[in-house]
């Protein structure tokens, strides 16, 4: 361990740790900074976050200096503050004023560091600057502006250290040095959107979110993303009822800082026209009133014949659907569907983010020819949750002319096959728990109101369970939950779920 | 003392043929390399430099013998440069040594290796002296087919490999890791130190960079000994040094002298004093990047490290650069900071605005847009560059800035118009709003 | 100096460039240590180093184009597209400057009929200013490829042209190896 003072303040960590971080630990916020990124190389370019080490003539960059037993740091004497504002001041006299138009305005690392130093008379006024090359498309996801740029090559670092694809570079020299892609090369990996995240300017911008909204105006929601079993942890951007960004957060034990492109599109999805608004009953638009009678006539006061979940539910929609089915048969769906290729880094080849939770609740999945003879088999109404099942033909076959139930979110085969069609939320409008693929619980919790009048699927299947006649629906998610916990063996109130998630009964890998 | 008598690096300036190995052979060349490898081991060859004295030549003045010394004991692999990346305007003397004397190069260099047990040495030419990279590729030849180079060196079982590397135009490539960054065929821009180059510099192995000028001093060390050097020079700045001579005198050129001798006698004895019809205004002794002293100042300084940093300047390189009165100041200072705008790597915030801030404000005083605020703010830049970034370039077109201002203020004040608006000036001057 | 180069077609070097480039990587500890060098030998041959040239260096050397380019960016002297025949650098730092480095530009400006960083219109001479050449005490001067020429005069500049324009490059002070003859003074 090293003991050191920092602003007066004494402070102990363990021997190895960078005086970036221990400034951080004893300031409470990090020191001003652009280049430094924990998953990155160091690259110490930007020269932000010097700080007086007393007994080294000159300043020293805190985050590649190591800490050493005694040192005395001080990070915010006149000293240091007269360095990191000329510095800034460097930063900003090339620099575009184009907050107006620049969709960083209210996260912009430079307007941070700007307020931080009350530079109100700044030289970001004069003429005669350096200009380069504006909104310039480089890849699919991503649009550079070249003069909004500080040069602390997080992107090049993140395309060389992280996915090894090495698209991005900076060419010239002095302040004619400028990133970009090289000439015949796109920025088109899976991860691209995650430069966006890093560059610490409007240099990197999403495309997606290209002037479609101001960043304060959004809120934020903790979610999981349902592309893939790897279950990156990401927060919902919203307004008003509609998702405009999803961003990853920081989860140690599943996805780092970073989530792949593919699953940041995934919430174009929530606002798609195809949405399911409104129950309809043999193909005509209801209201939710005459849902009951509608599933009863069709026998399901007796209970349901078959129930067919999906790796694309909850965990304790999966709970409540065995609940409901009784001593009928539950089965996971289709172990062919939703599969595509892995990569080295986060995407997983099965898309779905909760096949595991099938597995917790002993809930099979079967190839399209299986389910088809398990549905034929299988008496009475059929209850479909999620998924697409009737996409595979030889489960269509089986299923035309049964009468069905389906909770869905969009118009599919399998919609059109169900004599009652119950409009069902989607991930971002209502709470759940999914299982990744290492067993890990992670919570998502809603973002958005739900799409024209859907309900929670867990309200949707404990009705279904009053039309049956059980009496132990659950009033309430917190409710469907207390039953879930002893159903998968789980010591953890799965009420008060870890922020960064857990596995029951330790790590599984 | 006869300047004959301390021609420990400039011996062969003077032939035509002085970079032939018979020649150099004939002159006692390689003698030192046959003693150093078969009688002395490599800690030894350390401390005879060490003890010697001698300071990197290139510009920092590091003690070279020190400086092999971080090389971390029993390191399996370890690489040398030699840095003839010789861009420091005012700076010419690597090339008279690399032109006429290739081999005393080579043998120091050879002997250098041993000292630190590289097994691969880099000799770094910038790429402007393209004239000269033949010759010393054929001095390496020669010195293969000697056997002074490859395997087994001698019969002793020292194995070296030499490399000649050409540049291709890029002063921060003189910076010793951005030299090894070159050549690991990334862009030639310094490194963040730690690590320093001698525990992880190239291919993140022990790595040691050292001037041309410094390498060429070692065989005669070997040969005659720390004390014989040390009889040239002061106490603190032992030996001879090459200063290469520019600006009207009567006599440029390149000189090797010990250091320590008076500015006033190399400048009349030497130089022959100032051309016909020019007067000395001031001098950039030791290459651009160091403070410039007017004519009354150097007159009275001695040439050796300790002196002239005492005057508030640095020995540098010895690039001489003599300044006539007939030179405007702020018409040279815009000369210079348009050489580091140019050179500047760009990595590192302050340097890389820096320079080009610095340049866009000079050129606007001599349009004769300049304002009193505009000659403020020069120094104000100078503050956001000195001591904050990765490497020197940043200090190196600061001094020179600071000290034209502080030594000539009158000739940048000239310039500032009369009428200045104070304050920033709106693109939108009132009256003209709707 | 410099042969047209079609820049669609792959890059084609001669048996002895070819040669060079495997006996660099060859020589030099890894693959990306060649780049400096192997790029020079396109620069030899072909007087720039064109997309075909970047296709080329990213496969022998297994480098991204993005590296290849950042080190083409950097260096002054490395080149993306076709030079004149005869790119005439005159050094206009401190001690050239000083001995009359700008009078030297504006003769050349004048007798080529092109300002500072423009080519002729029939592609022969361009004129540019350089940084410190190395040869301040011998300034001003002149570099033309590999052949460097000091204590430059108008007259000098003028017999170079001369020369040049006959399409003889002529033998440099420096090239002391060269049989005497020719030389501009």
């Amino acid at each position: 361990m090293a003991k050191l003072t920092i602003d007066g303040k004494e402070i102990e960590v363990p021997d190895g740790t960078s005086l970036f971080d221990a400034c951080r630990d004893a300031r409470g916020e990090a020191l001003p900074h652009f280049c430094y990124h924990p998953d990155l190389s160091i690259a110490g370019v930007c020269r932000l976050c010097q700080v007086e080490v007393e007994g080294m003539p000159k300043l020293t960059i805190a985050c590649n200096t190591g800490v050493r037993d005694g040192m005395v740091v001080h990070t915010r004497n006149e000293r240091v503050t007269k360095a990191s504002t000329q510095i800034l001041e460097m930063h900003l006299i090339n620099h575009p004023v184009d907050c107006p138009i620049c969709d960083q305005a209210g996260e912009c690392g430079l307007q941070n560091q700007y307020m931080n130093h009350g530079l109100y008379e700044s030289k970001v006024e004069m003429d005669d600057k350096v200009n380069k090359a504006k909104a310039q498309v480089i890849g699919p996801h991503v649009i550079l502006d070249k003069e909004r740029c500080v040069l602390c090559t997080r992107c090049v670092r993140f395309c060389d250290e992280v996915t090894g694809t090495g698209e991005m570079g900076i060419f010239n020299r002095g302040n004619r040095a400028e990133i970009g892609t090289a000439p015949g090369v796109e920025l088109d990996n899976n991860y691209s959107m995650n430069t966006v995240d890093i560059c610490p300017v409007g240099a990197l911008t999403g495309r997606d979110f290209r002037f479609q909204k101001r960043v304060w105006m959004l809120k934020a929601a903790t979610s999981i993303c349902p592309g893939c079993a790897t279950g990156c942890n990401i927060r919902i951007d919203h307004e008003a009822g509609r998702i405009y960004r999803l961003k990853p957060r920081f989860n140690p034990e599943v996805n780092g800082r970073w989530m792949c492109d593919k699953g940041r599109i995934t919430y174009k999805a929530v606002h798609e026209d195809s949405r399911l608004g409104d129950p309809k009953v043999a193909g005509q638009p209801g209201n939710w009133a005459a849902v009951p009678g509608a599933v009863a006539d069709l026998g399901a006061k007796d209970g349901f014949g078959l129930i067919i979940a999906s790796p694309h539910q909850s965990l304790e929609e999966m709970y409540l659907l065995k609940t409901l089915a009784g001593t009928a048969p539950v089965h996971g769906g289709l172990t062919g569907a939703d599969l595509g290729d892995k990569d080295k880094l986060l995407l997983d080849a099965d898309r779905t983010p909760n096949r595991k939770g099938l597995g917790l609740l002993g809930i099979e999945q079967g190839e399209g020819a299986a389910l088809a003879a398990v549905i034929k088999s299988a008496a009475g109404p059929i209850l479909i949750h999620g998924g697409d099942p009737a996409a595979d033909p030889a489960v269509a076959e089986a299923l035309s002319g049964r009468d069905i139930v389906y909770i869905g979110t969009h118009e599919n085969a399998t919609a059109g096959l169900a004599a009652v069609v119950l409009p069902g939320a989607m991930w971002a409008e209502k709470t759940g728990i999914f299982v990744n693929r290492d067993g890990r619980l992670q919570e998502f919790r809603q973002g958005v109101a739900r799409h024209g009048s859907a309900r929670e699927d867990w309200r949707i299947l404990a009705e279904l369970m009053s039309v049956g006649g059980l009496e132990d629906a659950p009033g309430s998610l917190k409710a469907a939950r207390t039953g879930l916990t002893p159903a998968i063996g789980s010591d953890t109130d799965l009420n008060k779920i870890p922020e960064r998630g857990f596995v029951p009964g330790g790590e599984v890998r | 003392m006869s300047s004959s008598d301390y021609k420990i690096l400039s011996a062969r300036f003077d032939r035509q043929d002085g970079h032939l190995l018979s020649v150099y052979e004939a002159d006692g060349g390689y003698k030192a390399l046959r003693m150093a490898l078969t009688s002395l081991k490599p800690e030894e060859i350390r401390d005879v430099v060490k003890e010697s004295g001698l300071r990197g030549r290139g510009g920092a003045g590091f003690p070279t013998g020190v400086k092999w010394g971080f090389v971390p004991e029993g390191s399996p692999e370890v690489y040398f440069f030699v840095n003839a990346d010789e861009s420091e305007p005012g700076t010419f003397k690597d090339r008279y040594l690399l032109d006429y004397d290739p081999h005393q190069t080579l043998e120091g260099t050879i002997i250098s290796c041993f000292a630190v047990q590289a097994k691969l040495a880099f000799i770094y030419i910038r790429g402007e002296f393209g004239w000269l990279v033949d010759r010393v590729q054929a001095a390496v030849d020669e010195a293969y087919a000697a056997g002074y180079l490859g395997k087994n060196i001698l019969g002793t079982g020292y194995d070296l490999d030499v490399i000649v590397h050409k540049g291709a135009g890029a002063y921060i490539c003189g910076e010793e890791t951005g030299l090894i960054n070159s050549v690991e065929g990334v862009k030639g821009q310094p490194r963040i130190k730690p690590p320093f180059p001698a525990v992880a510099g190239f291919l993140d192995k022990p790595t040691i960079v050292n001037n041309v000028e410094s390498v060429a001093s070692v065989p005669w060390i070997i040969n005659n000994g720390a004390e014989a050097y040390k009889k040239y020079g002061t106490e603190k700045s032992c030996g001879t040094k090459l200063w290469s001579v520019s600006g009207p005198v009567k006599n440029p050129g390149v000189y090797e002298i010990p250091l320590g001798m008076p500015f006033r006698e190399f400048f009349h004895d030497y130089l022959g004093g100032m051309a016909e019809g020019e007067e000395l205004k001031a001098v950039i002794v030791g290459g651009s990047s160091v403070p410039v002293l007017p004519a009354s100042e150097i007159m009275n300084c001695n040439l050796d490290y300790e002196s002239l940093m005492n005057a508030g300047t640095m020995l540098g390189s010895g690039g001489m650069i003599v300044i006539p009165e007939s030179s405007d100041m702020v018409e040279l200072i815009q000369v210079l900071m348009h050489f580091y705008f140019d050179e500047s790597c760009g990595q590192c915030t302050p340097c890389r605005e820096g320079t080009g801030w610095l340049h866009k404000i000079v050129k606007k005083l001599r349009r004769g847009e300049g304002t009193a605020a505009d000659i403020d703010l020069l120094e104000h830049v100078c503050n956001g560059m000195a001591g904050l970034t990765i490497c020197p370039l940043s200090d190196a077109a600061v001094m020179p800035m600071r000290s034209f201002i502080d030594k000539f203020r009158p000739e940048f004040e000239a310039l500032i118009q009369e009428t200045a608006p104070v304050g920033p000036v709106s693109r939108w001057p009132r009256g003209e709003q709707e | 100096m410099n042969k047209p180069v079609d820049e669609k077609a792959a890059l084609r070097l001669s048996p002895d460039g070819a040669a060079k480039v495997e006996a660099l990587i060859a020589q030099y500890p890894t693959k990306a240590s060649a780049l400096m060098p192997c790029i020079w030998v396109i620069m030899d041959e072909v007087g720039h180093v064109s997309e075909a040239g970047v296709d080329f260096l990213t496969e022998k050397l297994e480098l991204t184009r993005a590296r290849v380019h950042e080190v083409l960016s950097f260096y002054t002297m490395y080149r993306t597209e076709p030079q004149a025949e005869y790119t005439l650098q005159v050094c206009h730092n401190i001690s050239c400057h000083i001995m009359g480095a700008r009078p030297i530009i504006a003769h050349l400006e004048k007798r080529l009929g092109i300002r500072l960083g423009e080519t002729t219109p029939d592609g022969k001479f361009a004129i540019e200013g350089v940084e410190c050449l190395g040869a301040c005490g011998l300034g001003p001067c002149l570099q033309l490829g590999k052949h460097l020429y000091e204590h430059l005069t108008p007259q000098k500049t003028d017999d170079l042209l001369d020369s040049l324009r006959k399409g003889v490059v002529p033998r440099a002070d420096t090239e002391r190896d060269k049989p005497s003859g020719g030389e501009i003074s």
